[in-house]
C-alpha cells in the first residue's frame, strides 16, 4: 500500500487486537464477521483475489486437518451424523473443528492482509525511524527483501538456462535452478557484504531515513488502544470464564 | 597503529599479500604513494590483482585469520602495520570514510534493499545517521552533478547497466571519502555519461580528493600517473595504451540474406510500458552491426527480444538461430566448473558436445576447464559466458555490452570469434559504448534514443 497514509505499526496493531480478541472469545459468528471484514477491505485495496488464493492455500490444508482430527477420527460426542467401521462423525465433532478453524482463519486471513497492505519499505522504515534496536531492522529487511531478490535471481538463471535450450517441466525446471540459485545467493551476499559493512550497514548507532513515514497523534492513539486491546481484551474474556470455573 | 606525519593521502609499502590458502602472493613488492588531489591509474590484465590492490586500500583486504599481508598503509596521518601473525581489523565504516571503493560490478555497490535511486544515494548517509535536511542536500546535489535527477524515484533495480553504474558512483561519491578507489569506473557509459563523471572526477580533484582508477586500459583518463599491474608488482608504465586490434571486415554482400529483422516492432517487459516503439532494423549474412544509444535507449532489449527472451507486442520479428551473451556474465553463470557450464544442456554423444574442448580453446580457457566460473578473473568470466553461447553454434551472435571488463587479449579473442562468425555466414548484432571497438568491428552502427535518430543507420565515426 506505498503512499498509504496509514503507519505499518498501526496496521499491525489494530490486527493483532483483533486477532487477539477473535481467538480468545471463539465464537464462529465472530470469526466469520472478521474475515468478512478483511475481505471488504482487501476489496478497496484492489487486493482481495490475492488474498483469497494465498488464505486459501494455508486455510484449506490447516481445516482438512481439523477435520481429520475433531470430525472423522473423534471419539467425543453424542450426535453421531455417520458410523462407518473406524470413522465416526459427530456433530460436535465437525463444530468444534469449524470453530478451530476459524480461528486459525482469521489469523491467518489477518496476516496476510496485513502483508498485502503494508509496503515492506515503510515498514522497515517505520522500524528504523523507531527507538527499536538497530538489529531488529536489519533483521526485518534481510527476511522481507530476500524473496524479490531470490525471484528475481531465479528469473535470471532461468533466462540463461533458457538461452541454452532448456525445455523442461515445472519440476525439472526447479531441480535445474534451486542449486544454482542456492549458490549464486550465497556467492552474491558474500562479495556484496564487504560493501555493505562499508556503507554502514546494518547501523550501529543513532540513524536517520530519508523515506518519510505518515503517522499522526491520532493514529498513535489508535496504537495504544490497540496494543492495551490486544493485552487486555482476551483477559477480559477469558477472566469470568477461568473464575466461573 | 601509530601516527605519523606523511605528505601523500594515502601510502601503501606491501612486502606481500597472499590470500588464503593460496600457494603464492597475489601481490607483492609494492610501494603506492598517491598525493591529494591526485589521479592515478592502475592498469593490469584481468586477474593481474587491480581489484585486490583496490581492495587492501579500501580495508577491504586482508580477512583476519585468513589472509596474510606483510607491510603498512598510512592514512590520515595513522600507519597500520600487517604482519603475518596480526593482521588489524577495521571498521569498514570509519574506514570508508577515508577510502571508499567502487567495485567492478557497479551492482554489487548498490544494497538491493532500497525502493528508489533516492533512497540509494542516501543509504550511507541514514546508517552513519546524518541528519534528514543535511541529507536531503547532499542527495540532491549529487544527484545534480550526476544528471541522476530523473531517476531519482527509479528502482535502482530495474535500471540498465550504465545508469547502475553511475547511480552506484553518486552513492559513494556522497560519502564524501578523501580517496576514491574506481574499479572500471566508465564500463559501459554512454558518452554523455562518460563526460559527466570525468567533470566529476575533476572537480573532486580540484577540491583535495586522491583518485586511484583501475582499468585494463587509461582510455579517456587524462591521469597525473600511470603504472602497470605484472606479475603481482607495479611498474612504472612506458607509454600510453596498446594498439587496438586490427579487424579483417569484407563488404556485406546486398543480396545476402536476412538474418534477423525487425519491423515496425513494439517491445518492453510484460509489467511496463513500450521501450521501443516502430522499431526497425535488419541485419544479413555476413553483416556486423552496431547499437548505438544512451544508457537505458533500449539497446538490452533489443537484443533480449532478438534471442527469444521478449515478445513482440506488436510489428514482426524474424530471427534465425540466436545466441545471446548477456551484459552481465554473472547472469549466464551457474554451473560448478567451466566445462560443466559450457556442456550444459547439451546431449551427452551429441556432435555440438565434441566441440566444447575446441571452443575452450578458442577462447583460452582449456586450462581453467575444472574451475569454478565465480573464481576466474571478470573477463575469463565473460569469455566463458561467451563460451556457453559459441558452442551452440548460432548463426545470429548477439553481444550486450561485449567489451565490459574484457581485457586486451580477451578482445582480441572476442574479435577473433566475430570474424569467424562472419566469414561463416553468419551475422553480429551487438550494443557498446567503446567507439574504438565501434570502428575496429562494425560494418554499420544503428543508433537508439537518444540524441541521434531512432533506428537509422550511422557511420561509427560520426559518434
Amino acid at each position: 500500500m506505498a503512499g498509504s497514509s496509514l503507519h505499518p505499526f498501526t496496521i499491525l496493531a489494530v490486527a493483532a487486537a483483533v486477532v487477539a480478541t477473535t481467538t480468545a472469545a471463539g465464537i464462529w459468528w465472530i470469526s466469520a464477521a472478521v474475515i468478512t471484514g478483511c475481505l471488504v477491505l482487501a476489496i478497496r485495496a484492489h487486493c482481495a483475489r490475492k488474498l483469497v488464493l494465498l488464505s486459501c492455500a494455508i486455510i484449506l490444508p490447516a481445516f482438512t486437518s481439523q477435520l481429520l482430527i475433531h470430525a472423522v477420527a473423534a471419539t467425543h460426542g453424542t450426535r453421531i451424523l455417520l458410523a462407518a467401521g473406524p470413522v465416526t462423525i459427530t456433530a460436535e465433532g465437525l463444530g468444534l473443528a469449524a470453530a478451530l478453524g476459524l480461528r486459525t482463519a482469521v489469523l491467518v486471513v489477518a496476516g496476510i492482509l496485513c502483508t498485502l497492505l503494508i509496503d515492506r519499505h515503510q515498514l522497515v522504515a517505520a522500524i528504523d525511524l523507531s527507538k527499536a534496536p538497530p538489529q531488529l531492522g536489519y533483521l526485518v529487511a534481510a527476511t522481507l527483501f530476500l524473496l524479490p531478490q531470490l525471484a528475481g535471481k531465479q528469473h535470471a538463471i532461468g533466462q540463461a538456462q533458457q538461452l541454452r535450450g532448456v525445455d523442461a517441466g515445472w519440476f525439472q525446471r526447479l531441480r535445474l535452478r534451486s542449486v544454482p540459485l542456492v549458490l549464486g545467493s550465497l556467492q552474491d551476499a558474500a562479495i556484496r557484504a564487504p560493501h555493505l559493512a562499508a556503507r554502514g550497514f546494518p547501523a550501529t548507532g543513532s540513524r536517520t531515513r530519508w523515506r518519510t513515514v505518515p503517522d499522526s497523534p491520532c493514529q498513535r492513539r489508535i496504537r495504544y488502544a490497540a496494543v492495551a486491546c490486544t493485552l487486555l481484551g482476551p483477559l477480559a474474556i477469558l477472566a469470568p470464564v477461568w473464575m466461573g470455573a | 597503529m601509530g601516527r605519523r606525519q606523511t605528505t601523500a593521502a594515502v601510502s601503501l609499502e606491501l612486502e606481500g599479500f597472499r590470500y588464503g590458502s593460496a600457494p603464492a602472493d597475489a601481490l607483492h613488492g609494492i610501494s603506492l604513494q598517491l598525493p591529494p588531489g591526485s589521479l592515478t591509474v592502475v592498469r593490469g590484465a584481468s586477474g593481474a590483482g587491480k581489484t585486490t590492490l583496490g581492495m587492501i586500500l579500501a580495508g577491504m583486504l586482508p580477512r583476519p585469520g585468513m589472509d596474510t599481508m606483510t607491510g603498512h598503509l598510512e592514512l590520515a596521518g595513522t600507519r597500520i602495520g600487517y604482519t603475518p601473525e596480526h593482521t588489524p581489523r577495521i571498521d569498514p565504516a570509519g574506514w570508508a570514510t577515508q577510502v571508499g571503493l567502487l567495485p567492478q560490478e557497479a551492482g554489487h555497490y548498490l544494497s538491493g534493499i532500497r525502493e528508489t535511486v533516492a533512497e540509494e544515494l542516501a543509504f550511507t548517509l541514514e546508517n552513519a545517521g546524518v541528519p534528514a535536511p543535511d541529507m536531503a542536500h547532499r542527495v540532491e546535489r549529487i544527484a545534480r552533478d550526476f544528471d541522476l535527477e530523473h531517476l531519482l524515484q527509479r528502482d535502482p533495480a530495474r535500471l540498465s547497466g550504465g545508469q547502475q553504474r553511475l547511480v552506484a558512483l553518486a552513492a559513494l561519491a556522497v560519502n564524501e571519502s578523501k580517496v576514491l578507489v574506481l574499479d572500471e569506473p566508465l564500463a559501459g557509459l554512454d558518452a554523455r555519461a562518460t563526460a559527466l563523471v570525468l567533470d566529476f572526477m575533476d572537480r573532486l580533484r580540484r577540491r583535495g580528493c586522491t583518485l586511484l582508477v583501475l582499468a585494463c586500459t587509461t582510455g579517456v583518463l587524462d591521469p597525473d600517473l600511470v603504472l602497470d599491474l605484472e606479475d603481482g608488482t607495479l611498474h612504472a608504465s612506458p607509454g600510453g595504451d596498446a594498439p587496438y586490434p586490427v579487424t579483417k571486415r569484407g563488404s556485406v554482400t546486398p543480396d545476402a540474406p536476412v538474418l534477423l529483422e525487425f519491423r515496425d516492432a513494439d517491445l518492453g517487459y510484460s509489467s511496463g510500458t513500450s521501450v521501443l516503439k516502430d522499431f526497425e532494423l535488419s541485419v544479413r549474412a555476413g553483416e556486423c552491426v552496431g547499437l548505438s544509444g544512451p544508457n537505458g535507449a533500449g539497446k538490452s532489449t533489443v537484443l533480449k527480444a532478438a534471442a527469444g527472451l521478449l515478445d513482440c507486442r506488436s510489428g514482426s520479428l524474424r530471427a534465425t538461430d540466436t545466441g545471446l551473451l548477456l551484459q552481465n556474465p554473472t547472469d549466464q553463470l551457474f554451473e560448478r566448473t567451466v566445462l560443466r557450464e559450457v556442456s550444459f544442456g547439451l546431449t551427452k554423444r551429441g556432435q555440438l558436445r565434441q566441440q566444447v574442448p575446441q571452443v575452450l580453446e578458442q577462447l583460452g580457457l582449456a586450462d581453467v576447464a575444472e574451475s569454478h566460473p565465480y573464481e576466474l578473473p571478470a573477463s575469463a568470466r565473460r569469455l566463458v559466458a561467451l563460451a556457453t553461447v559459441l558452442v551452440r553454434e548460432p548463426k545470429v551472435l548477439l553481444l550486450d555490452e561485449p567489451t565490459e571488463a574484457l581485457d586486451q587479449e580477451g578482445i582480441i579473442r572476442l574479435l577473433q570469434v566475430i570474424d569467424g562468425i562472419l566469414e561463416v555466414g553468419g551475422a553480429v548484432l551487438f550494443t557498446c559504448h567503446d567507439w574504438r571497438f565501434m570502428e575496429a568491428t562494425a560494418h554499420r552502427v544503428q543508433h537508439l534514443g537518444g540524441n541521434g535518430p531512432r533506428g537509422r543507420d550511422r557511420s561509427p565515426t560520426t559518434g
